[in-house]
């Protein structure tokens, strides 16, 4: 007779949140194990793209991929042409290259040197034969904040995984996923009212992430901005105060809470040819979902 | 915006009732110290720092050290045990640090966290139990999406946290 799952739940200060691991096991020193590796999976994550490590594969091809072609390692490579899948069904509004922007507004750190004065998208980053990057302009650089996250999250999954762990979820600040047959209760909470959960959702084998306003909000000028830069406006907007969205694995939904963001008007179609669908808080409170919210919970569930 | 239509929540979730705070444990401190240190005898270090002491570890951290009394334990054959609070506007935050033998950062766990936000802070008695500030944002919890045991704090003032302690070490301990 099988004994009945127990879950553990262990948490660390990692991706510039606290990242939760629960796996549900029948064995306590498995699932402590697992978690171990899944906690390890995402350290290499971080060292590997974040943008505010100076020491990162980032940062290097940040620094030097104008100069010449930059090795990176196989899962950098992997992220970056997501990015370039993302860049292109979203018709450029999903752009990585915004980051000098960023830099200016106060969101990111000020590592390198001059930004490029022309206009620059993620066209002019080329991915060469060999996991290769090459910029095409001095002065470009990759941020990965958008999507880098939910990779991460995705690699704990898959430790987790090949752990032999029957169900765990991991949420990383918001960005979370989950697998196996359990289901596991996510709140969306009101933006305005967060003390009563505006729903609870099931969530089994998918992820969902959610971008609000007010995360990293900063007063300028007297008007609050966030950190989301239309690359064909050049400027930070968002009518939207919250998004969220639930989709086949975490880098996905993870991305996609910034294409809706940024383009609400033609995200739903995007959305649905990714199995994704996505719950949204307008300025004027109201919340709209995309046709497909409910089918598409059910679907994984 | 066409393609959007109003968000009808199911029934269950309206039924679904406040949730004013949230508390979540992941270990006690014999737990995190086995987490750490497999296998290794920790034994309590008494310690309380003196002010100049208290006004180092500032100077060298550039954090605020609200508490003379540290929370140590040796680590046989080398290292420390280290379990510390950090208290934010929308958090309460304890955790394990593990340090080696040379000072250097082992593994960092979780011990537990609570957390909390809006109007409630304001409630004086209330907030006891939770004083501290933050120079974050004061909505930094909302919109957030968590599962029942919560996902939105910021790992910074743990890292803060740290900070203080490993200047903590250099001061203290070393």
């Amino acid at each position: 007779m099988k004994s009945p799952c127990d879950e553990f739940s262990r948490a660390r200060p990692l991706l510039g949140t606290i990242v939760e691991i629960t796996a549900r096991s029948s064995h306590q020193p498995d699932a402590e194990q697992a978690i171990n590796r899944a906690f390890a999976a995402i350290a290499v994550v971080q060292r590997r793209m974040s943008f505010h490590d100076r020491n990162s594969m980032l940062s290097r091809v940040n620094a030097e991929a104008f100069a010449r072609p930059i090795s990176v390692d196989e899962k950098t490579f992997q992220v970056l042409g997501m990015a370039r899948d993302l860049y292109v069904l979203s018709n450029g509004v999903f752009d990585p290259t915004i980051a000098p922007y960023l830099e200016h507004t106060g969101f990111l750190p000020r590592f390198f040197g001059k930004a490029a004065g022309k206009r620059i998208s993620f066209a002019d980053v080329e991915l060469l034969q060999g996991s290769r990057v090459r910029f095409r302009h001095a002065g470009m650089r990759l941020d990965l904040g958008g999507i880098a996250k939910g990779f991460a999250v995705d690699e704990a999954i898959a430790a987790l995984r090949t752990a032999g762990i029957e169900s765990a979820l991991v949420n990383a600040g918001g960005d979370l996923r989950a697998f196996g047959r359990h289901l596991f209760p996510v709140e969306i909470r009101h933006p305005v009212r967060p003390e009563r959960p505006l729903a609870v959702l099931p969530i089994g084998n998918q992820a969902v992430a959610t971008s609000a306003h007010y995360f990293a909000d900063r007063l300028r000028l007297g008007a609050r901005t966030g950190p989301f830069v239309h690359p064909g406006f050049g400027q930070l907007r968002g009518d939207l105060t919250s998004v969220t969205v639930i989709a086949p694995n975490a880098m996905l939904a993870d991305a996609l809470t910034k294409i809706v963001m940024l383009d609400p008007g033609q995200s739903p179609a995007l959305l649905q040819r990714l199995s994704a669908a996505a719950l949204i808080f307008d300025s004027k409170g109201s919340v709209l979902c995309t046709p497909n919210w409910h089918e598409t919970l059910k679907a994984a569930a | 915006m066409k393609d959007w239509i109003p968000f009808v929540a199911a029934p269950a979730a309206l039924a679904s009732t406040a949730v004013p705070g949230f508390a979540n444990t992941y270990l006690t401190v014999e737990q995190a110290q086995q987490a750490i240190f497999p296998g290794s005898v920790v034994t309590p270090f008494r310690i309380t720092l003196t002010p100049d002491q208290q006004k180092n570890i500032e100077f060298r951290s550039g954090v605020r050290v609200r508490s003379r009394e540290l929370k140590v334990w040796k680590v046989s054959g080398g290292g420390w045990f280290i379990v510390d609070e950090v208290l934010g506007k929308h958090e309460y935050i304890t955790y394990a640090l593990g340090l080696n033998a040379g000072g250097t950062v082992k593994q960092i766990e979780i011990l537990d966290y609570r957390e909390t936000y809006g109007y409630e802070v304001r409630e004086a008695t209330w907030r006891q139990q939770f004083v501290g500030k933050t120079i974050q944002a004061p909505l930094k919890l909302d919109g957030d999406i968590r599962n029942i045991s919560g996902a939105t704090l910021s790992s910074r003032h743990i890292t803060e946290g740290v900070k203080r302690l490993l200047a903590t070490y250099e001061v203290a301990l070393r």
